[in-house]
Formats: structure tokens, C-alpha cells, sequence
């Protein structure tokens, strides 16, 4: 029974983590209609300048997280103004290819200039800490990352949900044309919004350093899971992409433990594809 | 212009001068190869409008037909070509016919999906060699194990007769009903089965005929690398690779992935070759600016830039008169 | 008519494209020169270990084309070899696939001309990429490949230097018998945690071989997906089976994923041995810190061997200059250096570059090679080097120290290792 608790409790932690990094793409995705493929390649750049703020300054993960943050938002509205801009309105996969070839570039850029070395922050102030709760133990980066992954969602619906901005963009992802005559600034909420999506992936990657080592193919798996939970939960439903990812998480370290961890990744991909037959759109899709 | 075009590709390694040296004729070796391999995937993508990231399933599915084939029963890898290109139609069809509910990008990610699960399981699974492959053993070159190691002008013929093969098949569809179906179900499904068009016995059609001929090339791509295992062929960056060539060129159109191919394979092989010895992923950052730098210039595709060019000329044509 | 002109456009552009892209080599037009290739993964997931091994190479070749008479290498002291021929490099990146690397190694040898290959460091592109030299009758050296199939396969032309995965697991499995007899321990129960590729696979393949051959009990097989997010299940895997004795071929990134949960689950085996993988990388023993300590793995070479190889300090030296940040040899990128000096040898005796007689004299000679441990190289049919030799180390306070086999042992094994709250 302990260890089923524990499995539990570590699928859930994990869960917290994808919904984290999915959230941004949810909302990119919804919104825009714009498949980002280098959603992977931004955590990996936050994993990065965490760690060089870490390295060079010893700042610790818990406070580099919020520059993560600001540099993924600024990278990312950048990356809109310069790549994906051009883009809208145009053929959906274009975009789609766009940032395919954006993803290569960072990810070799990263390579050329910071090596292929596994980096490792050894002396974070959280890592490695455990609350032990009998025979369950309870790693504290991850509770922490969790713990900060509901606040910053739980952030976003309001600010969706209450904010006149937040109607603003809800009423562009209805339908573009309709906003833009109620005078809504369509450009400038694309842009926004591409940049929250990109903060969002820029915390969780802020955070992970205190376990995760750095390098520049960090990204890769934790992008291919933040498609499958999106779609999981419905196209730009926050909700939906949280419970999706708290599932995928789940039924990942259930499946690892009781089956054989080959097969996790097997079974996520699998889940995905049940629930899609049952509901063509996703647990929450409109 | 069709003949024109056969006529050259036939012609091309027999011109005398720099198309002679061996790595010359791997890179047209590999552009006709895929070209023909997103010409498959443009049936179902382009024409029927159903873009799938889970065609490198079935050009692995094919790729192990042949490869079981040599490997594991001695045998010549034309049956298993065979046999591996009917299969691929027959998964695809299974893992389809529930799929085409889904609309749009749900489709996309479950095909995404798909290729995943085929790549993890075709891991571990060990009569197909799981994660350590097949390797071919040295037998004989020739027809009959379509396999040499001193030229490549056979194998350059072979991707001829694909190519002839798939781009006749795409050329005569698109004269006929079912070109037309496709792109009726790809401008409306509604619309089309307002019109009595069976929208989903048209997809089904597209994806096995696309399946089909993507396994051939499979078959093609492991009789040519020798060796075979589940990231060679089966993974997303493969599909991802048909999907790029086939929309660089021109999405749907006859022309768009002969033009996708002959530009994305040169410059993926010459500069590696040029800058990938330096490491540090010289050549890929480059691969990756123009891919960018394409796109956001010219967002339709070079059959759209060339679309563009003749309605300019025709225009500029038409104040003259 | 606008159709026509598309299409006329349209071929025009292919036939540019096509033709145009066509630029051949620039042949080297320098005289007294040996053209040799190398192929590694200098991008993608184990760029790390291409990018090093590169650089090992290259400092080899330094060695050889200067003269250098206080380096106790063979051939350090002579400019070049064959009377002033200079060795020059040219470099190929296969990125870790088995289909770039046979085109790779195919433009090499038929379009830049080199004399031989050295690679591949994957073992599933070496296996592929051999066999284009193998067909074209000409030499490709292999360092660190591991999996032993590859010299199982009847060749001539290809020799391995290091080690293989098989020689590997038989000493792991001796040594725990070593154990058992001299500590006093009773390890009976074992377990493989192992990345699903070929390397992995294949380790495991020959681990499970080696632990059941010795009557010892397989307990648990945990493969995971290279490129984890995380390893919970796994360790969680490990812990309920709760082998005695665990193997590990994880690389870079998964090895410390994978010791960073166990400390989470704080949960140890009581001896855990490494196939070359993470575990050797210095700068990741570095990062690790009090974590990765007690942990023992095969090495080939590590700084603390160098009182048992006084030439490679000098060598090292020109290594690091390589390489940004500098580090030291590691077991794999020693072995492409070794690689490169021995076939520079086999052409100096043979007095000419004619690959059958090199061949002839590869498998024939004994090559002394001061870079390796046990000094010697010798090749038995299929390529394998049967004087391959490495050590297990145990890593404590950043230093690796040798525990076994005894002639080379400078320190006794500390077994079991203290658990993690018995630790600073």
C-alpha cells in the first residue's frame, strides 16, 4: 500500500510539472491556432539561463525562476513578432514548420555555444531535500514546482476569466475578425499571449534545474508529452490541460511501476488515443 | 513538361562533370527517394487535406518488410517489400478508420501519437530485432537482392521506377474522380457529402493507397542504408521530414514535392558535409535559419512563389497588350 | 498559358537545384599527405562523447606530425610518418543515425578520399558504417564502440580497441565473486537498469549472460526511454526488487536523473557497477559531488591511472587544448587516440599505404601503446583487441580509485556502500 501511495504521489508531482509546461502551449494553441514546435526548446533555454545565473552569480533556483520567466516572455514575443506574425492567418501548417526549423536552430545554437556538457546546478538550496511522511517521502523541488505550477494556472484562468484583457482574448480566439472590429488590437494580444505561453514553459524551466541536469536536448520529451496532454484536455482549455496533464503523470507512473517502465510512455500515448475515441475533442474541448 | 522532366531525371547521372562523383548521386539517390515518399504523403495531406504525422509507421512498417526478409528468412527483399507494403495498408486502415472522426489538429496529434507507440513497441519487441535492428549479412549485389556497394546508379534507377511508379499514379488521379473526391472532401466535407461523395470511404481510399506507397519507399530506404531499426525509420523526425518537404514545395500540388526535395535533401547533405565536420551543429543552425527564412517569406510553398511569378508575368503581359 | 510558365519555372528550378548543388570536394592538392576521416556524433543526444572523442583523435594526430621527443609515444619523436608524410583530418558528424552515418562514411572514402575511418562511438552506426569500409576493402578503426557483436562478424578490415560489453559483464561478475570470496559478502541477487537502445540493450543482453553463467540470481531487468523526464518508476522498480548487485549503463543525463532519485527514494543497491557511461565523465563526477561517490564502473583511464600510464599526462595535455571547458581523457576518447596511433604505427612498419599489407601487419604484430592500460594492442581475427584491459574503479571524492583486478588495485573497495543518510 505504501508504495502504491508513493507511486501515486510521484505520478501526481510529475503530472503537476507537464501541466505546467502545458499550459503555455494550451493556450498559444487555442488562441492562435498555431502548433509551437519549439515549445521543448524553450523550457530548455530557461533550464539554461537558470543554471548560468546559478553557476556564475549562485543565485539559486528559487529566485532565477522569475528571470527564466522574463527572458522565455521577451524570447518569445520576439520569436512572434519576427517568425510567427508573418504566419497568421496563412496556411495553419506553416507556422507549424516555422517553428520546426526555429526548434533546430535553437537547439544547435545552444550546442555551439554552451557544448553538449551535461550541466548540473550541485548546490541548490531545495535539492535533493525530502519531507519523509512515514514510509512515503515527499521530494521537495517537485512539491515546490507543483505547488508554484497551480498558483501560476490558477493565475491564468482568473486572468482569463476576469480580466478585461483576459475577455479580450478570449473574444480573438472566438474569432479574430469579430475582434478586430470590436476594437481589439488582434496583434497585440497574439503577441501577449505567445509571451504568457512562453513564461509559463520559462518557470517550470526556471525551476527544474534543482533536479534536472541541463543540456541541449533537455527539452525534447517533455515538448512530445505537452502535445499529447493539450490535445488530451481540449484545445485552449486551462482546465482541461491541467487535468490532462495530472492524468498523463499518473497513468505514466502507474503504468511504469506495475507494468514495466518501458512502457510508460507507451501507455500516455495510448490514453490519448482511448479518450479521443470516446471524445473526439479532448476532456474539455469546445 | 512531364516527359520533359522523366526524360531528365533519367538522363541526370549520365551527364558527364561534377554529377559524377559517388556523393552526388547518394544526394540524388535521396531526393528522388524522398521525393517520392512525400509525394505519398501529399495523397493523403495535400489532396485529401488530412495532414498525419504517422506516415513513418508505415515507411517503417515497409522498411521491415524487406528487412525481415533478407535478415531474419534469407529470402530477397522483394516479397517482403510486398508483403510489408500491404500491411502498411492494412494498419493503416485499422488505425484510421477511428481516427478520421477526429478534425483538425486532434487528428494530427493522434497521429503523432500513433508513431510514438509503434516506435516504443517495435523497441522491445524481439522478433523484429527490438532495439539492436537488423543488419544485413554481405550477399550478392544485384536486381535480385536489390542491394550494391560499388556504384550507385542502380539504386538511383530503382528510385526511378518509384518515382515513375508514384508521381504517374498522383498525375493520373488527378485527372480523375478520385483526385476530385479528395479535394472535395478537403474543401468541405459537409460540402461533399452533400454532393454524394462518400467522405470517408475517400479518406480510407487516400490513406491506404498513401500507405501503400509509402511502405515501398520504406523498402527502398533499408535496401539502401543496409541496416534497420525502430529511430531510423519510425520516428517523428522522419515523418516530420515528409511533412517539411511535401509544404516547402507546395502543399497538394503535383509538382511540390519533386521542387520540396530538390531543395531540402542537397542542403541537408551538402551542408553536413561542408560544416558538420566542424561539430557543433554549424550546419544545422544554417538548415534551421533557411527553413525559417523560407516559411515566413513565402509561406505557400515554392509552387505558391512560382504561382506568384506567373500571375506578375501574365500580368505585365496583359498591360503590354 | 500562366500554367506553361509555372511549369517551365518549376523545371528550371530543379535542374538548377539538382546540378547546381552538385559541388564537388576540393581536392587536396598538397603532396606528402595521409588523408584519414573521423565520424562521431558531434550533434545530437551523445554529442558529448563525439565531440571528445574528436578531440582525442586529434591530439593523436598532433603527436604524430610533430616531433615531440620527450613524449614516450611511439612516433612522438619523428615529424609525420613514412619520411614527412603529415596525417590530416577530416572530420564528418553522423549525429547519432545509423543512415547518416553509412552516407558519411561512403562521402569519406569516395569523395574526400581519406585512407581509413576512425569511429563510430555508436555502436549501431559503427555497425553500418564498417561495412562500407568493409566492402570497399579499406581500414576503419573503431575506439569505443562497445556492443561485441561487431567483431563477431568475420571482418577484416575493422579493429576495435576498446574493451566489449561482453569482457565487461564477465569481469563485473568475477569481481563480485571476488567480493564474495574475500569480503565476506554473499551478493546473490542482481539487477540491470539500462537505457533501450542498441548500446543499452545490448549490455544488458550480455550482463543477464555473464550473471546466469555464474549462478548468480537476475532479479531485475529495468529498461527505461533515453531522454527521461523523469525515473521514478524505475527506481521505484529497482527498490521493490531490491537487487543486491545493480548494473547500470545509463549515459549523461539519465545517469544523474537516475542517482538524484534514488537519493529522493533513498534507496542504494549495496554495489552498483557502470558500463562506460555516465559514470565515467568527469565533469559529471564533479557536479554530482558527495552523490556520485561509491558508486564503481569499468575504466579504461582515468586521471588517478596515469601513475600506471606515465605517457598520456603529456598527451592529455594537448587534449585539453582541444576541448572547451578542458577535461581529461575519458575510457572512450582514450581510445580513439589509441586508434589513430596504432594504425599510425602499422603504416610506418609497412613502409607504404598499402591496406592489405597494414592489415597483414595489424593482425600480425603486438603494438606497444603507451596510451593504453597494459601498454599493449594485439588484434585477433574479427578485429577484436585482445589486450584490451580495463579496471574497476570506485569513485570517492571526485577520484576514482582502483579496487580491482588486484595488480592494478590501489585501494580496497568500500562494500556496501553507505546509504544515503549515513553520508555527510
Amino acid at each position: 500500500m505504501a508504495i502504491f501511495l508513493q507511486v501515486v504521489l510521484d505520478g501526481l508531482l510529475n503530472g503537476m510539472l507537464y501541466a505546467l509546461i502545458t499550459v503555455g502551449l494550451s493556450l498559444i494553441w487555442g488562441v492562435m491556432d498555431v502548433i509551437n514546435f519549439a515549445h521543448g526548446e524553450f523550457l530548455m533555454v530557461a533550464m539554461y539561463v537558470t543554471y548560468w545565473l546559478g553557476f556564475l552569480m549562485n543565485v539559486d533556483p528559487l529566485i532565477s525562476w522569475i528571470a527564466s520567466a522574463a527572458f522565455v516572455f521577451i524570447l518569445s514575443v520576439i520569436v512572434y513578432k519576427l517568425v510567427i506574425s508573418p504566419l497568421i492567418g496563412k496556411p495553419p501548417l506553416s507556422a507549424l514548420l516555422a517553428t520546426f526549423g526555429l526548434s533546430m536552430l535553437i537547439k544547435n545554437i545552444c550546442l555551439n555555444r554552451f557544448s553538449p556538457n551535461f550541466k548540473l546546478l550541485s548546490d541548490t538550496y531545495l535539492g535533493g531535500r525530502v519531507i519523509p511522511m512515514g514510509d512515503l517521502i515527499l521530494p521537495l523541488p517537485q512539491l515546490v514546482i507543483a505547488i508554484v505550477s497551480l498558483i501560476v494556472i490558477t493565475c491564468i484562468y482568473r486572468f482569463m476569466t476576469r480580466s478585461r484583457t483576459g475577455w479580450a482574448i478570449q473574444a480573438t480566439a472566438m474569432d479574430r475578425d469579430a475582434a478586430e472590429l470590436m476594437g481589439i488590437d488582434t496583434s497585440k494580444i497574439y503577441a501577449l499571449v505567445f509571451g504568457i505561453g512562453g513564461a509559463c514553459v520559462g518557470i517550470a524551466g526556471g525551476l527544474l534545474p534543482m533536479y534536472m541536469p541541463v543540456h541541449p536536448e533537455a527539452g525534447s520529451l517533455f515538448s512530445l508529452i505537452a502535445f499529447v496532454c493539450v490535445a488530451l484536455g481540449g484545445f485552449g482549455s486551462i482546465v482541461g490541460s491541467l487535468l490532462a496533464a495530472i492524468l498523463v503523470g499518473l497513468v505514466e507512473a502507474l503504468v511504469g511501476f506495475y507494468v514495466a517502465p518501458i512502457f510508460k510512455y507507451v501507455a500516455v500515448f495510448g490514453l490519448y488515443l482511448i479518450v479521443i475515441l470516446i471524445r473526439p475533442k479532448g476532456l474539455f474541448g469546445w | 513538361m512531364w516527359y520533359g522532366v522523366l526524360l531528365l531525371i533519367a538522363v541526370l547521372p549520365l551527364i558527364p562533370g561534377p554529377l559524377q562523383s559517388p556523393f552526388a548521386q547518394h544526394v540524388l539517390v535521396l531526393t528522388l527517394l524522398f521525393a517520392c515518399m512525400s509525394q505519398a504523403w501529399n495523397i493523403l495531406g495535400g489532396y485529401c487535406g488530412q495532414v498525419s504525422f504517422g506516415h513513418s509507421v508505415f515507411f517503417g512498417i515497409g522498411a521491415y518488410g524487406a528487412g525481415m526478409a533478407v535478415v531474419t528468412y534469407g529470402l530477397t527483399p522483394w516479397p517482403g517489400a510486398i508483403i510489408g507494403a500491404l500491411l502498411a495498408a492494412i494498419v493503416s486502415l485499422i488505425i484510421s478508420y477511428p481516427c478520421f472522426r477526429l478534425k483538425g489538429h486532434y487528428f494530427a496529434i493522434a497521429t503523432f501519437a500513433i508513431v510514438e507507440i509503434f516506435n516504443r513497441l517495435f523497441m522491445v519487441w524481439y522478433w523484429v530485432g527490438g532495439a539492436l535492428g537488423l543488419d544485413y549479412p554481405i550477399i550478392e549485389e544485384g536486381w535480385k537482392n536489390f542491394m550494391w556497394f560499388q556504384t550507385k546508379t542502380q539504386y538511383y534507377y530503382g528510385a526511378f521506377g518509384l518515382f515513375i511508379l508514384i508521381f504517374s499514379f498522383v498525375r493520373w488521379m488527378e485527372a480523375n474522380k478520385l483526385g476530385y473526391y479528395l479535394k472535395a472532401v478537403r474543401d468541405g466535407q459537409e460540402a461533399a457529402e452533400a454532393l454524394g461523395v462518400n467522405s470517408t470511404a475517400v479518406k480510407l481510399t487516400a490513406i491506404a493507397i498513401s500507405a501503400f506507397l509509402a511502405a515501398l519507399c520504406g523498402a527502398f530506404f533499408v535496401q539502401y542504408n543496409l541496416r534497420v531499426d525502430p529511430p531510423m525509420v519510425m520516428s517523428l523526425d522522419m515523418s516530420m521530414r515528409f511533412v517539411l518537404i511535401t509544404i516547402l514545395g507546395g502543399l497538394g500540388t503535383f509538382w511540390g514535392p519533386l521542387l520540396g526535395a530538390a531543395i531540402l535533401i542537397p542542403l541537408q547533405e551538402y551542408s553536413r558535409a561542408m560544416w558538420g565536420g566542424l561539430g557543433g551543429g554549424v550546419d544545422l543552425i544554417i538548415f534551421g535559419i533557411l527553413i525559417v527564412l523560407i516559411v515566413t517569406r513565402q509561406p505557400k510553398g515554392v509552387m505558391g512563389f512560382i504561382n506568384l511569378l506567373t500571375t506578375r508575368f501574365k500580368a505585365t503581359k496583359g498591360g503590354d497588350d | 498559358m500562366s500554367k506553361r510558365w509555372g511549369r517551365v519555372i518549376a523545371s528550371i528550378i530543379v535542374i538548377a537545384l539538382l546540378a547546381g548543388f552538385a559541388v564537388s570536394g576540393v581536392a587536396c592538392a598538397e603532396e606528402k599527405v595521409i588523408k584519414i576521416g573521423t565520424l562521431f556524433p558531434l550533434t545530437g543526444p551523445v554529442a558529448l562523447a563525439g565531440q571528445r572523442c574528436k578531440a582525442a583523435v586529434e591530439a593523436a594526430v598532433e603527436v604524430i606530425n610533430n616531433s615531440y621527443p620527450d613524449i614516450p609515444v611511439p612516433l612522438a619523436d619523428q615529424e609525420g610518418i613514412l619520411d614527412g608524410y603529415k596525417i590530416v583530418l577530416i572530420h564528418a558528424d553522423h549525429q547519432g543515425k545509423p543512415d547518416v552515418g553509412k552516407s558519411e562514411a561512403e562521402r569519406l572514402f569516395d569523395q574526400e578520399g581519406v585512407f581509413a575511418i576512425i569511429g563510430s562511438y555508436n555502436s549501431a552506426v559503427t555497425k553500418p558504417a564498417s561495412m562500407v569500409a568493409e566492402r570497399r576493402k579499406r581500414i576503419f578503426m573503431c575506439g569505443a564502440s562497445s556492443s561485441a557483436e561487431l567483431t563477431k562478424r568475420g571482418t577484416r578490415y575493422f579493429f576495435r580497441i576498446a574493451p566489449t560489453d561482453e569482457t565487461e559483464s564477465i569481469e563485473f561478475v568475477n569481481f563480485i565473486k571476488w567480493l564474495n570470496e574475500t569480503e565476506g559478502t554473499n551478493y546473490k541477487t542482481f539487477g540491470v537498469i539500462y537505457e533501450n537502445t542498441e548500446f543499452g540493450k545490448h549490455a544488458a543482453q550480455e550482463a543477464k549472460k555473464a550473471i546466469e553463467e555464474a549462478g548468480f540470481e537476475y532479479v531485475a531487468d529495468v529498461a527505461f526511454n533515453p531522454g527521461a523526464t523523469n525515473l521514478n518508476s524505475e527506481v521505484q522498480m529497482l527498490k521493490g526488487k531490491n537487487p543486491d548487485v545493480v548494473f547500470g549503463a545509463c549515459l549523461g543525463a539519465d545517469y544523474i536523473l537516475w542517482i538524484k532519485t534514488m537519493k529522493q527514494l533513498s534507496w542504494l543497491p549495496k554495489v552498483s557497477l557502470n558500463y562506460c557511461s555516465g559514470y565515467q565523465d568527469p565533469l559529471i563526477a564533479q557536479q554530482l559531488g558527495g552523490d556520485g561517490d561509491y558508486f564503481m564502473g569499468t575504466t579504461g583511464y582515468s586521471p588517478e591511472l596515469a601513475e600506471l600510464m606515465p605517457a598520456v599526462a603529456p598527451v592529455e595535455e594537448i587534449y585539453k587544448s582541444k576541448i572547451d571547458p578542458p577535461v581529461p581523457f575519458d575510457s572512450d576518447s582514450i581510445q580513439e587516440a589509441v586508434a589513430m596511433l596504432v594504425l599510425a604505427q602499422a603504416i610506418e612498419k609497412v613502409g607504404s599505404l598499402d591496406t592489405e599489407k597494414i592489415v597483414d601487419a595489424l593482425y600480425a604484430n603486438e603494438w606497444d601503446s603507451p596510451l593504453s592500460l597494459g601498454g599493449k594492442v594485439a588484434f585477433a581475427p574479427g578485429g577484436q583487441n585482445i589486450k584490451a584491459m580495463s579496471t574497476i574503479t570506485q569513485l570517492i571524492g571526485g577520484e576514482y580509485r582502483r579496487v580491482f583486478p588486484e595488480e592494478f588495485a590501489n585501494a580496497e573497495p568500500v562494500v556496501p556502500m553507505p546509504s544515503w543518510d549515513q553520508r555527510k
